[in-house]
C-alpha cells in the first residue's frame, strides 16, 4: 500500500516536472528568440534574460502545475 | 486496481438500522468494494479503490445519512512559520493526509490544531508531513504548566536562531558597507578603513557566507515549499537575495556584462538585503511572542505542586507533595495560607478567604467554609483548609479558560481569511509581475527612458554603465523584494491574539476571532430580563405602617411578617425573611404557623396573632385595610406585589395594627449604568421578557431600555432575534447561557453572562464570567479596539506594497530617473512588519472606558440601593 502511494507521488512529480519544465523552457526560448531577432542585445543579456525568465516562469508554474496534477491524479 | 482498507469510527449509532443506513450510504459510493459497520465497536471497515473514492467522500456519505465520524484533536507546536503563506503551506500538507478532517494553523500562536480520525492517521504522520514542508514541530500535551514551558522554550529557540543569524549578518553587512562606500567617506575616516575592504574579491568573500549562512533558511524553505506545490515569502527573499548575489558575482567575473562595469559592485545589495530580512525576522520573533502574554499569565496561575493527603491504611492519612497534574478526583488536598489552590474542588474542612480575582474578577477575597467550591489557580489568603478534588487536569476551570482563549486565538476571523488568501496568492502574482517588469524594461523601457546619470534612491551611486539586462533585472528583483506581504499575514492574527488576551484579562472570553469581529459591528443588543437585567428573585422594596413612617415601626412590621413566613417556602415569603435579615432584624420561631392557600399565612408569636396575605385574607378575617388601599394600589400600578400585614395582641384581639409590604424583582446593581454606556456607544437596547407589557415597560423605564419585547414565550426568543436580524440589524443577545441557548445561538453574537468558571458548558459566542452587565460594554469596546487595530495593521501592511510596487517597477522612472535599490526595498518591508507588530503591541495598553473610570477613582454613577422593578407578572411566558 505504501509503495502504491510512493508510485503515485513519483508519477505526480514526474508529470508535473515535464509540464512546468516545458512551460518554463518554452518561455525562455521565446524570450531568447525575441531578444535575438528584435534588437542588438549582447550574449549576456540574451542568455541571462532567458535564464531569468525561465527561473521566474519555473517559480510561477511549479506550484500551480503540481497542485493541478495532484488533484487530477488523486481524484 | 489495488484496493485499500480503512477503519472509520462512527458516532451516533444506536441500533442495527443505523448499521444498515451507514452501510447503504457507503456502498452507494462508486469505488467502495465492501463496507461493513460494527455496532458494538462503533466502527466501519471499508475496502475501497483509492483511485475512485476518497475517505473525505466517505465522511460526507456518513454525514449525509445522519451520523458523524469520530475524530480526535491534536495540537501541534510548529516552529519556523513566518507568514501567512506558511500557514497555507502547513494546512495544505496536513489536509492532504488521509484521515485529517480539519487542520487550522495559527501563525500567531505557532500552533496547528488538527481534527483527525485516529484509526487512519497518527500524530507522528502529521509531524512528518509538517517537517516535510520545512518546519519543525512538537506535540502539545494537556498539561498547562509544561505547555507553558514548551511555549516559552519554543519561542526562545526561534528567537535564538534568528539572533544567531543576526549576530553573524550584522558585522559582515557592516564591513561590506564600509568597503563599498570607503571611497565616498571623508579622508579622515578613510584612513581607518583598510583598502582591502574595497576589493571586489574581498567583498565577495565577505558576502558569500552571509548569503549562504543566515540567508540559507530562505533558499531551503522555499525549495521545500516549491516541491510540494506551495509558495511563501521565503521564495521572494530567496529570488531577491539570489539575484542580487548573482548580479554581483557576474559583475566581478565579467565586468563588461552590463551590470555597472568595473566601478560597481552589487555585493552591498545582497549583503544588506540579507541583513534587513534577517533583522525583520529577528524583530518579528521578538515581538510576536509578546502578544500571547494573556495565555502565559493564565498558565502561570496553575500551581505545579499539590499537597495531597493520601490514606495508606492509617486513619490520619499521609501528607505528600505531588505534581498538580497528577491529582486525581476525590483526592483530599491541604491548602495553607499564601498557597495557590491546585485544582477545583469542594472544601471539606477548615475556613479561609480566597482571592479569586484573577479568574472571576471578584476584587474582594471570598470566604470559604466546608461545602463551598474552590477554583484551581486561585490564591488562599488567610487560613488553612482541606478540600476534595472534583475537577482535575484539563477539566478544571482554569484549564477550560486557557483552552477557550487558545482556541479563540487560533481561530480565523472572516477578515483574516481574506487577508490570508490575498497573502497566499500574492506571491505568484508578484513573480508574474516581476517577469512583466523585466520583459518591459528589457525590450522597451531601457531604450526609451534609460539615463546613465540615474541614481538609486538614498544612494550616491549612479547606474552609469548599467546595461539593458542589468537594469531590467534590477527593477525585476526590486519588485520581488518590495512586494513581500509578510506584514499582511501578521496584521490580523496578531491583533486578534492581543484582543482575545486583553478581553480575558477583563473576564470576557471570546470563543473565536469571528465573535470579536461581529461584536465590533453590533447595532442592537437584546437583554433577557429575569436574571440578566434583574436579579431574578423578588426582594422587599417598600414597608408601610398605618401608624407611623418611622423606620423602627416599619422594621417591626417587617420583623413580624418574617416570623410568620419563617417556615414558608413561598418565594414571596422567602423574600420577606431575606429582607428582615438584610436589615439585621432578629426573627424568632413562630409558636404556630398555618398556611392558607390562595390567601396567605397566619401565625402566633410573642403573644400576638399575625396575619400576612392579600385582600381576600383581610376581608375574610374582618380586618379593615381601607386606610392603606390607596398606597397599595399605587404600588401595584408600579407592578409590585403587595401583601398586607395585620397584628394584634392576644390579650386584645381584633385591635389590629396594620402595615403592608411590597415585593418586586430588583434590578442588578450595574444594569442601568451598562445601558447608559451602550447608548453612548450608539447601540440600541431591547429587553425581551415573558412579562406582560405593563410590567415590562415599568422595568424598561427604570433601566433606560429603548424598546421592549413583552409576553414572549421562552421558545420564541430566538424568533424575535431573527425578526430583528431580518430588519438588517446586527444583533447580540445577552442572557443565561443555558435557558437562552437558542436565542444566543441565533444572534450574531450571543453573550452568556454570569457563567462563573464553568465556561465549557456555556453556549454563546462570548462568555462573561462575572455577573456584571458592564462587561457587555467591555466586550464591545475591546471588539471595536481590536478591529480598529486590524484595520490599521492592514493599512500599514498594504500601504508599503501599494506605494512601493509601482515605484520599484519603474513607473516613476521616466519622470524622475530614480530607482529603488533592492536593499532599500528590503528595509521598507522590514519597517512594514515592524510597524504592524508595534502597532499591535499598543493594544496591550488598552483599558475599557468603565475600567478607566473605576481605575482613576472617579465614582461611577450607581444607585445607593438597587432600584426595584415589578415582580414578574407573566402572561404565560415564564422566563
Amino acid at each position: 500500500m505504501k509503495s502504491l502511494q510512493m508510485d503515485l507521488d513519483r508519477k505526480i512529480a514526474v508529470t508535473s516536472a515535464l509540464i512546468y519544465g516545458g512551460i518554463s523552457i518554452t518561455a525562455a526560448l521565446v524570450f531568447f528568440l525575441a531578444a535575438t531577432s528584435v534588437g542588438t542585445y549582447t550574449n549576456v543579456a540574451r542568455f541571462g534574460g532567458a535564464a531569468w525568465v525561465m527561473l521566474l516562469s519555473f517559480i510561477v508554474t511549479m506550484p500551480l502545475v503540481i497542485s493541478f496534477v495532484k488533484k487530477r491524479m488523486k481524484a | 486496481m489495488a484496493t485499500k482498507q480503512i477503519t472509520i469510527p462512527i458516532v451516533g449509532m444506536t441500533c442495527a438500522s443505523c448499521v444498515a443506513h451507514i452501510e447503504g450510504g457507503l456502498n452507494n459510493l462508486s469505488g467502495i468494494e465492501k463496507a461493513s459497520v460494527n455496532l458494538g465497536s462503533g466502527k466501519a471497515n471499508v475496502e475501497y479503490d483509492p483511485g475512485r473514492v476518497s475517505p473525505h467522500k466517505m465522511f460526507d456519505a456518513i454525514a449525509d445519512v445522519g451520523y458523524q465520524v469520530g475524530t480526535a484533536e491534536a495540537t501541534l507546536h510548529v516552529l519556523g512559520m513566518t507568514c501567512a503563506s506558511c500557514v497555507a503551506q502547513i494546512e495544505g500538507a496536513l489536509n492532504e493526509l488521509e484521515g485529517v478532517t480539519k487542520a487550522a494553523v495559527s501563525l500567531a500562536t505557532n500552533t496547528a490544531k488538527v481534527a483527525y480520525v485516529p484509526t487512519m492517521v497518527t500524530v507522528a504522520q502529521m509531524k512528518h508531513a509538517i517537517r516535510d514542508v520545512g518546519y519543525d514541530v512538537s506535540e502539545q500535551t494537556d498539561s498547562s504548566a509544561s505547555a507553558l514551558d514548551r511555549e516559552r522554550e519554543a519561542r526562545q529557540q526561534e528567537l535564538k536562531r534568528q539572533q544567531r543569524n543576526l549576530l553573524i549578518a550584522t558585522p559582515i553587512a557592516a564591513l561590506v558597507m564600509l568597503g563599498t562606500f570607503r571611497q565616498m567617506l571623508p579622508p579622515e575616516i578613510q584612513q581607518f578603513i583598510p583598502e582591502l575592504l574595497s576589493e571586489k574579491w574581498f567583498l565577495a568573500l565577505l558576502t558569500t557566507p552571509l548569503v549562504f549562512g543566515p540567508g540559507r533558511q530562505f533558499f531551503v524553505n522555499s525549495w521545500r515549499g516549491l516541491k510540494h506545490g506551495v509558495t511563501d515569502m521565503n521564495l521572494l527573499y530567496a529570488t531577491g537575495i539570489g539575484a542580487a548575489y548573482g548580479i554581483a558575482v557576474i559583475n566581478v567575473l565579467f565586468p563588461q556584462a552590463g551590470f555597472g562595469g568595473e566601478g560597481a559592485t552589487f555585493f552591498e545589495s545582497a549583503a544588506l538585503l540579507t541583513w534587513f530580512i534577517v533583522l525583520g525576522r529577528y524583530l518579528e520573533a521578538l515581538t510576536r511572542g509578546r502578544t500571547s502574554d494573556a495565555i502565559r499569565k493564565l498558565m502561570s496561575l496553575q500551581p505545579k505542586i499539590a499537597r495531597v493527603i493520601r490514606r495508606d491504611g492509617s486513619s490520619q492519612g499521609q501528607e505528600i507533595e505531588i505534581p498538580a497534574e497528577e491529582v486525581e478526583i476525590q483526592d483530599l488536598i491541604l491548602v495553607r495560607p499564601g498557597e495557590r489552590i491546585a485544582v477545583d474542588g469542594v472544601v471539606s474542612d477548615g475556613y479561609s478567604a480566597v482571592d479569586e480575582s484573577m479568574l472571576t474578577g471578584e476584587s474582594l477575597p471570598v470566604e470559604k467554609k466546608a461545602g463551598d467550591n474552590v477554583i484551581g489557580g486561585t490564591m488562599n489568603k488567610t487560613g488553612s483548609f482541606k478540600f476534595v478534588a472534583t475537577r482535575v487536569g484539563k477539566d478544571t476551570a482554569l484549564a477550560q479558560i486557557i483552552q477557550l482563549v487558545e482556541d479563540a486565538q487560533a481561530s480565523k476571523a472572516p477578515i483574516q481569511k481574506l487577508a490570508d488568501w490575498v497573502a497566499g496568492h500574492f506571491i505568484l502574482g508578484v513573480h508574474l509581475l516581476a517577469i512583466l517588469v523585466f520583459v518591459f524594461w528589457f525590450f522597451v523601457g531601457y531604450q526609451l527612458y534609460f539615463d546613465p546619470n540615474t541614481r538609486f534612491m538614498l544612494s550616491p551611486y549612479t547606474l552609469g554603465e548599467m546595461g539593458v539586462f542589468g537594469f531590467a533585472l534590477l527593477l525585476s528583483v526590486t519588485v520581488l523584494v518590495i512586494s513581500c506581504p509578510c506584514a499582511v499575514g501578521l496584521a490580523t492574527p496578531s491583533a486578534m491574539m492581543a484582543g482575545t488576551g486583553k478581553a480575558a484579562e477583563y473576564n470576557v472570553l471570546f470563543k473565536n476571532a469571528e465573535a470579536i469581529e461581529n461584536t465590533s459591528k453590533l447595532q442592537t443588543i437584546v437583554f433577557d430580563k429575569t436574571g440578566t437585567l434583574t436579579k431574578g428573585e423578588p426582594s422587599v422594596t417598600n414597608v408601610i405602617s398605618d401608624q407611623s413612617s418611622e423606620v423602627g415601626r416599619q422594621n417591626e412590621i417587617l420583623r413580624l411578617a418574617a416570623i410568620a413566613e419563617k417556615n414558608s417556602e413561598h418565594p414571596l415569603g422567602e423574600a420577606i425573611v431575606r429582607g428582615a435579615a438584610a436589615r439585621g432584624l432578629s426573627v424568632s420561631e413562630p409558636q404556630s404557623f398555618n398556611s392558607i392557600p390562595g390567601y396567605g399565612v397566619e401565625a402566633h408569636a410573642e403573644e400576638r396573632e399575625i396575619l400576612l396575605g392579600n385582600r381576600k385574607l383581610m376581608k375574610q378575617r374582618g380586618v379593615n385595610i381601607g386606610e392603606l388601599l390607596p398606597q397599595a394600589e399605587q404600588l401595584e400600578q408600579d407592578g409590585k406585589t403587595v401583601m398586607f400585614v395585620a397584628t394584634s395582641s392576644l390579650r386584645s384581639p381584633r385591635a389590629w395594627n396594620l402595615g403592608l409590604i411590597a415585593v418586586a424583582d430588583t434590578l442588578k446593581e450595574h444594569s442601568a449604568e451598562a445601558i447608559r454606556q451602550l447608548h453612548k456607544l450608539g447601540i440600541e437596547t431591547v429587553m425581551i421578557t415573558g412579562d406582560n407589557a405593563r410590567t415590562a415597560s415599568a422595568i424598561a423605564k427604570q433601566v433606560g431600555i429603548d424598546r421592549v419585547l413583552a409576553e414572549v414565550l421562552p421558545q420564541d426568543k430566538a424568533n424575535e432575534v431573527k425578526k430583528l436580524q431580518a430588519q438588517g440589524k446586527r444583533v447580540s443577545m445577552v442572557g443565561d447561557g443555558v435557558n437562552d441557548a437558542p436565542a444566543l445561538a441565533q444572534a450574531n453574537v450571543g453573550m452568556a453572562i454570569g457563567s462563573g468558571t464553568d465556561v465549557a458548558k456555556e453556549t454563546g459566542h462570548v462568555i462573561l464570567i462575572k455577573d456584571d452587565l458592564r462587561d457587555v460594554v467591555v466586550a464591545i469596546e475591546i471588539g471595536k479596539a481590536t478591529m480598529r487595530k486590524v484595520k490599521q495593521n492592514l493599512f500599514w501592511a498594504f500601504i508599503y506594497n501599494t506605494l512601493g510596487i509601482p515605484i520599484a517597477a519603474g513607473l516613476l522612472y521616466p519622470y524622475f530617473q530614480v530607482v529603488i535599490s533592492p536593499e532599500i526595498a528590503a528595509a521598507l518591508m522590514a519597517i512594514s512588519s515592524l510597524t504592524v507588530t508595534f502597532n499591535t503591541l499598543l493594544l496591550r495598553g488598552f483599558v475599557p472606558s468603565l475600567k478607566r473610570e473605576r481605575g482613576t477613582g472617579i465614582p461611577s454613577k450607581r444607585t445607593a440601593q438597587p432600584a426595584h422593578v415589578p415582580a414578574p407578572a407573566t402572561s404565560g411566558g415564564a422566563e
